[in-house]
């Protein structure tokens, strides 16, 4: 038999290699959910739906019933899904300029609603598709194309931290932590986590993933790692957020 | 459609077997980077993009540990470790 890679069961293989740039963070989260449906053994009741940026490069990537929407509105689209036919795992993947700017207002009311969904979200700091703009999470004095002096906190704010919103807006039943692709093994616990808190039907869940855009920070493998691993961190703090409270042992 | 065969090459090593996929390695480097012992090289086999691949630099170097192919965002490289005799 010929030998295949070592990919997540649930990857379509006859699609890879993926469309993702060289060294994109997208790929490695995505893999690391694929890991996770495939663990929890959920294949065929998920229901994957991207955003515009580069995560809608992943419209053929599993074998899952798979939508792609307008940008940033994977959130409210996944929800109508999930209220139609609860038994499926809807699971909106989108980037950070999805949910926080394009598309802030719908993870704002998922999340404050308590919808019954989960929602995975690639932060690379910047508008990855578009060519590199600044998005509401570009770092302070990074430069990027709309930044091109680096960005100023004065006129545009500091950082949007997504999880740390999402978590004191959710009830106390809801699933909320930010992980990074330089921990993979944390990263898998987290999303298996949010995605068990929709399979129990408990509440929303939400993982932010620390992730990488080599091509439009212009770094190499060396830079890209330095990047996600000691600059983000400054900002962006890897951690759970909010866990749903254990149900007693019967 | 049907499942492509992917093109690889394999290094036998004294403790993994090292196998790169070079119909779906797009030479980020990643790997490279995160290696513990620093055992990855730049090889001469190209990958999907026409970039160079890597390849363990010797036989003994490598320590089977598998990282290369945890960060690998394409899933391109596989481990096997030896069992020990
Ligand atoms: C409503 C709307 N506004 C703007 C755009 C243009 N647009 C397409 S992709 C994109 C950037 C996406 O960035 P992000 O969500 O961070 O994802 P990334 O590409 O970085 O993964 C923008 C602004 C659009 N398609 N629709
Ligand atoms: S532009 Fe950036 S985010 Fe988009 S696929 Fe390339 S590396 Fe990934």
């Amino acid at each position: 038999m010929a030998l295949v890679p070592n990919m997540p069961q649930v990857w379509r293989q006859e699609t890879k290699p993926h469309k993702f740039c060289p060294g994109c963070g997208h790929g490695l989260v995505l893999k690391t959910l694929g890991e996770c449906i495939d663990e929890l053994g959920i294949q065929d009741r998920v229901i994957f739906g991207c955003d515009i940026g580069c995560s809608l490069l992943s419209y053929d990537f599993f074998n899952v019933d798979t939508v792609q929407t307008h940008h940033g509105r994977t959130t409210p689209v996944l929800t109508g899904i999930k209220r139609a036919r609860p038994d499926r795992i809807c699971i909106a993947y989108m980037g950070d300029g999805g949910g926080y700017a394009i598309g802030s207002q719908h993870l704002v009311n998922a999340a404050s609603r308590n919808e019954k969904i989960t929602v995975l979200l690639a932060n690379n700091c910047n508008y990855g598709m578009t060519g590199g703009q600044m998005a509401p999470t570009t770092l302070p004095g990074m430069k990027t194309e709309t930044s091109p002096y680096g960005r100023d906190v004065e006129q545009t704010g500091n950082p949007t931290q997504g999880p740390e919103m999402v978590a004191a807006i959710t009830p106390e039943n809801a699933y909320v932590a930010r992980g990074t692709i330089a921990n993979l093994r944390q990263l898998k616990r987290m999303i298996k986590k949010a995605l068990e808190t929709q399979i129990n039907g408990v509440g929303f869940s939400f993982v932010e993933a620390l992730s990488a855009c080599p091509t439009n920070w212009r770094t190499n493998a060396k830079d890209t790692w330095h990047f996600v691993e000691k600059e983000m961190t400054q900002y962006f703090k890897v951690g759970e957020k909010k866990v749903p409270p254990e149900k007693e042992e019967q | 459609m049907a499942v492509p065969a992917f093109k690889y090459v394999q290094k036998d090593c004294t403790k993994a077997n090292f196998t790169l996929f070079t119909s779906i390695c797009k030479g980020c480097g990643l790997c490279m980077e995160k290696c513990p012992v620093k055992c990855l090289e730049w090889s001469n086999e190209l990958g999907v993009y026409g970039t160079p691949t890597v390849i363990p630099k010797d036989q003994d170097s490598c320590t089977g540990c598998g990282t290369c192919a945890l960060v690998c965002p394409d899933c391109a490289i596989t481990i096997e470790r030896k069992k020990l005799k």
